[in-house]
């Protein structure tokens, strides 16, 4: 059997928890349910682009299936931490496999994650997205953004698990890095709506534009700098991997 | 063909020398101990010749291949059981099992026989179903020792192997990694507990401040280094304060001590043929009864620390 297949089945099942898979799915549906209907009595129906009107809740909606992808990218740090505090990094690289093969298994693995979450949360949300009507152009688009999200958030915690030396930085500086990307991004609010320094920030967050991209597909909104902002999270996803890999292989065994 | 051969190797962590131009080699079918202090070399020469670092100097050859060049072909043929704990936490005995050889490319069928006999051989049936993470330490290095055998190899680096298991346990380890000898598995063994080395390895090399002090096999590292011979003997009077000033003036004898635990003292000599007789002589003389006398040979571990001091020195 291939070598890949086998590592990111081994990733898979030695790494997934049960537990955080599922507040990986509550989180975003919270969201959903919870904060979407309620906001949507207070906030009228809003233009996001393309001539496109939606509720909050629908906003809302996109926003959570996205936030699903830094859920999913988080992972790929777990993952990398607990086999090297396992000694699973080792021992996998004294076996029949590369470094370079390694690393790609996780970000692989993470990308079915990533990817998984957000289809089942986007499922769970088809009661609020009812009415909406995805072509293949809508798909693939939307498909798109998740993948090089997930690249994104996958690579920013491999960084971030071999930069730091103990679990609780490792869970603390994660936790903050994303509550920064969360709140800074579009995912809550339409960042053309909020106060310059926010917008400013927005600009740099690789979150903003997985969500703009995934709405413009979803709602069919997209608009005249959509390409610039594919142009943009693609070269961030890159960048960010580059960065990941490099961060790897110094890892001191 | 020799399975390990390693010229001058050396491997550097900026000034410091981990390993410093060691040699030797490894033959098939041997069980080869490398033995060393705390720090002497031996986990860094296992990572390198197991390709997990590169060496700063030096050619190596494992299972006839090039390490610089084919370490994926040397990766594919060998099995290491690491110092460090390795696991993963969230998956059963049988399940860790079963997963280790499917990363190996071992058939399912294979896998489930394998995963059968290792449980029993290893006595980890009755924990088959519970998480790495809640076993012991002891049963924890015995599913690291069992997992290793879930695929083949023609070479097994075995690092420390029984840290944390018990006497029973470590024996039964032990014999088991002798029939794999004998199937014809080639062996690279560390380990602190010397009486472990004497009783699995063929030949032993002892390592010191990254370098190879001397190589040989057990029985010739005790000839050559374990110069003293203790005489063991208890009285039925118990102790004797005046006997043992006696024996401190016999030329031949180092030193007695006096077990607390059963009362024999323990006479260190070089020629117990000498001390033997007069032992008997000055017992005789002060009215006391020998009840019971024996000479324990040099162990290795005696060996092992003259081996280390003469370096030193």
């Amino acid at each position: 059997m291939n070598v890949m297949v086998r590592l990111v089945y081994r990733n898979l099942r030695a790494n997934l928890d049960k537990g955080s898979l599922f507040f990986e799915l509550i989180f975003p549906l919270f969201f959903i349910f919870i904060q979407g209907a309620a906001v949507s009595g207070i906030v009228p129906p809003f233009d996001i682009g393309n001539g496109r009107v939606v509720s909050y809740s629908l906003f809302l909606a996109a926003g959570a299936v996205t936030l699903t992808v830094i859920n999913g990218g988080t992972n790929a740090g777990t993952q990398l931490w607990f086999d090297r505090r396992h000694g699973m990094f080792e021992q996998i690289l004294m076996g029949p496999f590369t470094r370079a093969q390694y690393i790609f298994s996780i970000i692989i693995t993470t990308l079915i994650i990533g990817m998984a979450a957000s289809i089942l949360v986007f499922v769970f949300a088809l009661p609020v997205l009812s009415g909406i009507s995805i072509t293949l152009q809508a798909a693939l688009l939307t498909g798109f953004a998740l993948f090089l999200g997930t690249i994104f958030f996958g690579a920013f915690a491999i960084t971030l698990s071999v930069a730091l030396k103990s679990s609780e930085a490792f869970q603390i500086i994660s936790t903050v890095a994303f509550f920064i990307f969360l709140f800074t991004s579009s995912v809550f609010f339409p960042v053309d709506r909020a106060p310059g320094y926010i917008q400013a920030v927005s600009l740099l967050n690789p979150l903003t534009y997985t969500t703009d991209m995934f709405r413009a597909g979803l709602f069919d909104a997209a608009t005249t700098i959509l390409p610039l902002e594919i142009t943009t999270l693609s070269i961030e996803a890159a960048i960010m991997f580059t960065v990941a890999v490099a961060a790897f292989r110094r890892i001191k065994v | 063909m020799d399975i390990i051969a390693v010229e001058s190797l050396s491997k550097h962590y900026g000034d410091k020398k981990a390993v410093d131009d060691v040699g030797f080699t490894v033959s098939k079918g041997e069980v080869f101990g490398f033995l060393g202090p705390n720090g002497a070399g031996k986990t860094t020469t296992i990572k390198v010749l197991t390709t997990l670092v590169r060496p700063t100097s030096g050619n190596v050859r494992v299972l006839g291949h090039d390490l610089r060049k084919e370490a994926k072909q040397i990766r594919n043929k060998i099995g290491v059981v690491q110092q460090q704990e390795s696991y993963d936490q969230n998956i059963s005995v049988e399940g860790g099992l079963d997963l280790y050889g499917f990363l190996w490319d071992v058939p399912k069928q294979k896998r489930a026989e394998r995963v059968e006999i290792l449980l029993k051989q290893f006595g980890l049936y009755e924990a088959r179903k519970t998480p790495s993470l809640d076993l012991s330490i002891g049963q924890r290095r015995r599913l690291q020792v069992a997992r290793e055998f879930m695929h083949d190899m023609d070479l097994l680096f075995l690092d420390e192997p029984t840290v944390g298991l018990d006497s029973l346990a470590r024996r039964a380890t032990l014999d088991f990694l002798k029939e794999k000898v004998k199937n014809g598995l080639t062996i690279f063994f560390t380990t602190h507990i010397l009486e472990e080395a004497e009783y699995l390895c063929n030949r032993i090399a002892v390592i010191n401040n990254g370098k190879i002090v001397t190589t040989d096999t057990p029985q010739n590292l005790k000839r050559k280094f374990g110069q003293s011979k203790s005489v063991d003997f208890k009285l039925l009077e118990g102790t004797s304060p005046e006997l043992v000033k006696l024996i401190e003036r016999i030329d031949d004898v180092n030193k007695i001590v006096q077990d607390v635990s059963d009362g024999a003292y323990h006479v260190t000599t070089a020629k117990p043929e000498v001390v033997i007789p007069m032992l008997y002589q000055l017992a005789a003389r002060l009215n006391l009864h020998i009840t019971s006398i024996y000479i324990a040979e040099p162990t290795l571990e005696d060996a092992f620390i003259s081996i280390l001091q003469e370096d030193k020195s």
